[in-house]
Formats: C-alpha cells, structure tokens, sequence
C-alpha cells in the first residue's frame, strides 16, 4: 500500500532526511522517499501490516514538522 | 444568482487554486527578512559604519552592547522563532536540523552580550542579529529559486480547467469542475479549454494537446475521438462525454507520477544522503571541540568567535538540495517536452546506455497496418477468399486483424466455429463445416501446408517489408490466397535512428515478423541487428540476452501495453505511445507523443540532468571541505561564515536553475 503525506514546515534538505529517519521506524513500513521540493512523503507499507494515518502523523510530528494531509 | 455570486461560489469550490505552498513559504520568509534588516541596520550603522567609519562614538561602550542586546531580541527571538524552536527541538528528540546550528550559533552569539558585559570577553550580539538576518535572506533567496525549480510541475497542476459547462435537462449550465460527474454531456467551443478526459459524441474539431503530449501538432477530434481533460479545442464546438474526473483523469495520473519521481532517488546521491544523516550532529560535536580547543590554546573571546562560524558555515541543504533540485528541473522539462521521468534512477543509469532495443510496431512503424496486395489461388474467386478471411479476423483483435478487417468491407459475416487464437501464428476456425487456418509462415509450416506455387511472390512482398498472412484451408493442405499488410514507418523514426546512430549507440530491432519483412524495414531506417520471429512472450528473454552479451546497458523501447516484461527486464524500459493510449504506469521513462525523437530527447534530458547532479554534489560536498577547516581554524568571521553559507545553498539551486539552458 502507498500512502503520501503532504508535510508543512519542511524548508531544508536536513528536514527532510528526518522525516524519513522517523516514518521508517514504524515497523511494517517499506520504504520511504520525502521531498522537500514536493513537500510530500511517499510511503510504501507492507500490505500485511496495519498502520493508521495516526501513527503517520505521529512519526511526522516526532520529527517536528506539520502533517497536512494524506492521501 | 448573479454573476459575481457565481463567480465567487466556484471560487469557493476551487480553494485549491489559492497561495501555493511555495508562494507561502516564500511571503513568510520576505516578512522574516523585512523586519530582521529593520532592526538589524541600526546596529550595523551604530556599532560598525559610525566609529569605523566616521570615527564616531555615540554611546560608552557598555551603553552599546546594551543598545544591540536590545534591537538583537527581536531579532534572534521573533523573527527567528521557529527557527530556534524547530532547532532546539532538535536537542530534545534527537532529530537535529539545519535549524539546530543556526539556533545555537545565534543563540550563543547573543549570549555573549551578557557576558561581555560582566567578564568582559567580545561582543557578538550584534553579530548575532546579522547572522540571523542573512540567514533568512539566503532562505528567501533560495526558497524563490526552488519555487522556479518546480515551476513545470505547477503549470502542469494549474493547466486544468475549473468550469465546464455542462447539458443539464434542455439547459446549457456551467459549473465548477469538481461538480462534473462520469457521464455528463459537456460543450466545449473554440478556443476553450477541455474541462476533463472523455469521448466526442457529437462535433468535430481539431485540439491542440501539446501541452500534455508535448506534441506541436493539433489533433483532429470527430465522433469517437478521446480527447484529454487540460487541452485546447481550436476550431469547432465539441461536445464530450465526461469518461474520467478528478484523480482518474490522464493529467492528474501525469502530474502525480511526476511528483513521485521528483521523491525519487538518484543512486549518486547515496553518499550525499548518509553525510546529511549525520551531518547535523557531527558538526555540533565539532564545535563543542572548537570551542575547548580555542579555549585552551586562545582566549574565551577567539573560542565564541570560532566556534559560531563552524555552526553557521556548516550546510547540509547545499548537500541535500543537489540531487533533489536538479531532478526536480529535469523531470519539469520533461514533462514539458512530453518526457516523463518516472524513476530519479533511470537519469544515472541512461549515460551507461549503449544498445537500444526497438520494438517495432507502434514503435518505428505507425502500429496501424493497412492491407496492400491480396493473391489468390486459381480454386477460389477474390471476393470469396475475403469472405472466409474477413470472417475469420473479425473474432481476433489483432491489429493486422483490423486491417484485413478493414480491407474486406463485409456487409455480413459468415458464422465461424471452434475459433482458436495461435499466438504469434494466427488464428482458425470452421465456417460451413470446413477448417481454415490464416496466419504467418511458422502456422503453415507446422500444418504442413504447401507454399508452392506462392512462394516466389511471399518472398517478394516480404522483401518490400511487408507481412504476409496466408489462408490455407486444413483439409487439402493448400494455400487459398495471400494477404499482404504494411504498416509505414513514422515520419521522424529514421531522423531520430540517424541520430543515435551518430552517437555511437549500437540499435537493434525486435519483432515478431519474419526475417525477410524485419530486415527490409531495419533497411528503411538504418537498423543494423534485427530479431525476427520473436513471440511477445519471449521479448524480455531476448534484452536478457543482449545484456549477457553486452553487459548491463541496455535500453528497451516499447508501446508499454504487450512489452511490460520487456521494459522491466531492460537497464531502462522506455514507454511509449500518443497521447491517453498509453501505459504510463509502464517503464522508467514515459514518451507521450509518439515520436522517436523523443528517445533522444530523453537521452540528452538525462545526461544534462546527471552532469548537473554531479557539479552540484561537487560544489556541495568542496564547499564544506573548504569551509568548515577555515571555520574551526578561525580565520572565518561568523558573519562572512554566514553570508557564505547562504550562498552555498542558493549556488546549488541557481546552478540547478541553470539546466534549462540545455538543448533539449
């Protein structure tokens, strides 16, 4: 499953190695590409596991930055 | 309702269309710069241009420091606030940023105003608020040019419609596009926009789709024609019926694999991802070594100096923003060119490129064979012999099939039984209780049936480049007629083969046709290697190959719908097609246009991009290895480390900028 969250507050290249340190410490998440140019994260998740668009929020936040939406 | 009203409701509706989100960050940083050079300039003019300059001095010094921990607050505390607590966060969580090395380099150097004041070591709070200042100038700077990074990408989001009018009842109602359902009829008149994909029912007209096909030429649209949400109808009024809205429609499809390959990663930049990792907290532990090292071997006064210059000079952006910055550029010229680069990958992986492998139909040729020559035996008449042809390809959806289809004109179609698709052969089927079999050579061949008597006129037909089907029926084992079907070559396929060519790439073409038709097209467009004969199936088996006997460089080019496994297996799959007929979700890079060319055009697009890639990391990764030993050295002023910094990061994205100078 692929999920992309659209991210408020990413305004350095630095930033955005954060965002994806955390959401990949969310077990059951594949792989994760954040652009700050896009302002997006892409998220793949194993399809067997269950992540809520909570804890997505969460992890972005535990970065310290804003989730917007995700879709 | 009134107009106004109107206007102001789909307004309301398209919210969307309101300040970007670059356009914010952007404001946000010009209103940061603005109040911080305000506050800032007075302590520029009383601490340095007065007694430096004019040899004036206003205040004793205490009432100066004073005087500059005073305009400096605002400074470092409310225009740099989140600046501060996004970077102080950073030592709370662990997950330190840019803003952790500007906020503690800002932070300390304001400290040191106090203690100047009680210990008497130098003065830096009027430094800070400088540092601060230049800090979000170089970020405003730079957010503008990241903004014109992407500015391909946003046009592209921005091309769509936001009214369509639509046939309510007996009445012709606009309303806002996010109204438009799947099956509403829509009027579009000339020089309007296409409110969303679908198909003509009525009207025709030409539509210029260059803005999402790239190609330059207006297509002409009648009844049955699919046109694409975002282009232009020229000259006639068209009436459409919505097929797709919202996120199903082909531009939002384009827009969106866009953006995901603008996340992608570009392998090059690995190293520069793991240095950005750590690079943050490294420079943090190097500055507390600083710091004790000045102290020992120098005074408190040279260690605060040295040390906030190593916090500010630091730049992980100009490290980080290289890669991404420049595929951004890249991806958004593509796009404009009809160039879709979906993998960030396939950039690095195409200068390796040294064999093109073509499909051929649809590819080199049109894809739409048309029927040039039938022979038939003495036993049959010709109007008979396409009675039984016709009716037999009429049940395959073969695109020679259509033609022969197309060619025969029936008015009725005799009734087939037991009818069999041979893959990569042809077809059979029973009409009146007799079996026959219509297909390529290999089908007769493994049936058994007798060529004699056709085989001097096969030969010649195939030599022109033609493909021959043959009508046997099973019973006698004899040929009842040929049916010879050529589908031409596009216009611009020799040009671009020329040009590969040029450029030293090795070509080869791919084909389920036989030897003597594939060579004689090959001939036609100066391809040297031709596979003949090959099923579909058995296309990626034969990139497996090449890639054994040339090594890891090979490129495929296909339509993206028969040749997916073929694209997958090759180093990088180009997919192509015109317009929605396309399988945009196959290969590394997407041509919508149709046209050969547009294969070299991806091959320029991805050297220029890559090279650009490489200055930048070079820049990037240089201007630390020369900027941080002279910090840590204490030959750097915190606030030319500052000013350096910035123009580090705007070097990178401005360079980056820089690309589209490239011919493309």
């Amino acid at each position: 499953m692929k999920k992309k969250i659209t991210i408020d507050g990413m305004y350095c290249a630095s930033c955005a190695t954060n965002i994806e340190r955390s959401l990949k410490k969310i077990s059951g998440v594949e792989s994760v590409a954040v652009s700050m140019m896009t302002r997006k994260a892409i998220v793949e998740i194993n399809d067997k596991v269950k992540i809520s668009d909570e804890d997505l929020k969460k992890a972005v936040s535990r970065a310290g930055y804003k989730t917007i939406s995700i879709e | 309702m009134n107009k106004k009203m109107k206007h102001e409701m789909s307004n309301m509706n398209n919210h969307d269309y309101s300040e970007s989100p670059e356009e914010k960050e952007i404001s946000m940083w010009k209103k940061r710069l603005t109040w911080g050079w305000i506050l800032t300039i007075p302590i520029i003019i009383l601490m340095y241009v007065l007694p430096f300059v004019f040899d004036v001095m206003i205040f004793s010094k205490e009432s100066m420091i004073w005087l500059s921990l005073l305009f400096a607050f605002p400074v470092i505390f409310i225009v740099g606030f989140s600046t501060l607590k996004s970077g102080f966060r950073g030592f709370i969580s662990f997950y330190f940023n840019m803003d952790s090395l500007i906020g503690l380099g800002t932070f300390a150097a304001y400290f040191t105003g106090f203690l100047s004041l009680f210990f008497g070591f130098q003065d830096y709070s009027g430094i800070s608020a400088m540092i601060m200042s230049i800090f979000v100038t170089g970020k405003y700077i730079e957010a503008k040019a990241r903004g014109r990074a992407g500015q391909e990408i946003r046009k592209l989001l921005e091309l769509g419609a936001k009214n369509a009018r639509v046939i309510r009842g007996k009445e012709e109602i606009e309303i806002p596009i996010l109204e438009v359902k799947v099956g509403d009829i829509i009027v579009v008149k000339p020089g309007e926009k296409i409110p969303t994909d679908g198909v003509v029912v009525k009207g025709e007209s030409s539509v210029d789709e260059s803005m999402v096909t790239g190609e330059s030429l207006p297509t002409d649209k009648n009844k049955g024609s699919n046109v694409i949400g975002a282009t232009i109808n020229q000259d006639g009024i068209l009436y459409i019926k919505a097929t797709k809205v919202g996120s199903d429609t082909f531009l939002a499809h384009i827009v969106n694999l866009v953006e995901e390959a603008q996340g992608s990663k570009v392998p090059i930049q690995k190293l520069a991802d793991k240095i950005t990792n750590i690079f943050v907290p490294s420079v943090l532990g190097l500055a507390i070594l600083t710091f004790i090292g000045w102290s020992i071997f120098g005074n408190f006064s040279s260690a605060f100096g040295a040390s906030i210059a190593v916090l500010v000079i630091s730049c992980p952006c100009a490290l980080g923003l290289a890669t991404p910055i420049a595929l951004t550029v890249g991806s958004g010229m593509g796009a404009k060119r009809g160039i879709l680069i979906r993998k960030g990958e396939a950039i690095q992986t195409m200068k390796n490129v040294k064999v093109i492998v073509f499909d051929k139909t649809g590819t080199i040729t049109k894809g739409k064979p048309e029927v040039t020559n039938i022979g038939v035996s003495k036993e049959v008449k010709e109007k008979a012999f396409l009675e039984i042809a016709g009716s037999l390809e009429k049940l395959s959806e073969h695109p020679l099939s259509r033609a022969i289809v197309i060619y025969s004109n029936l008015r009725n179609y005799k009734p087939v039984k037991n009818f069999k698709v041979l893959r990569g052969r042809g077809i059979e089927g029973n009409i009146l209780g007799k079996k026959y079999l219509i297909g390529n050579r290999r089908l007769m061949d493994e049936n058994k049936v007798s060529l004699k008597g056709f085989i001097k006129k096969i030969e010649n037909l195939e030599n022109d480049g033609k493909t021959v089907m043959i009508l046997s029926s099973e019973k006698n084992k004899k040929v009842l007629g040929i049916i010879a079907v050529a589908d031409s070559i596009k216009e611009d396929s020799v040009k671009a083969l020329e040009y590969l060519h040029k450029k030293g790439y090795y070509t080869v073409m791919i084909t389920g046709d036989n030897e003597r038709t594939a060579e004689a097209i090959a001939k036609e467009v100066g391809i040297k290697k031709v596979i003949a004969n090959v099923l579909p199936e058995d296309k990626s088996e034969k990139v497996k190959e090449l890639q054994a006997k040339n090594g890891e460089n090979v490129s495929f080019v296909g339509d993206g719908i028969n040749d997916a496994p073929a694209l997958k297996q090759a180093n990088v799959g180009v997919a192509m097609g015109t317009g929605t007929d396309i399988a945009i979700e196959a290969g590394d890079i997407v041509l919508t246009n149709g046209s050969l060319m547009g294969v070299c055009q991806a091959i320029e697009l991805s050297k220029a991009t890559f090279s650009k890639i490489k200055q930048n990391l070079f820049w990037a990764f240089a201007y630390n290895i020369v900027a941080i030993p002279l910090a840590v050295g204490g030959v750097l002023h915190p606030v030319f480390a500052e000013i350096a910094m910035a123009l580090s990061s705007i070097t990178v994205v401005t360079n980056a900028n820089l690309l589209r100078r490239a011919k493309i």
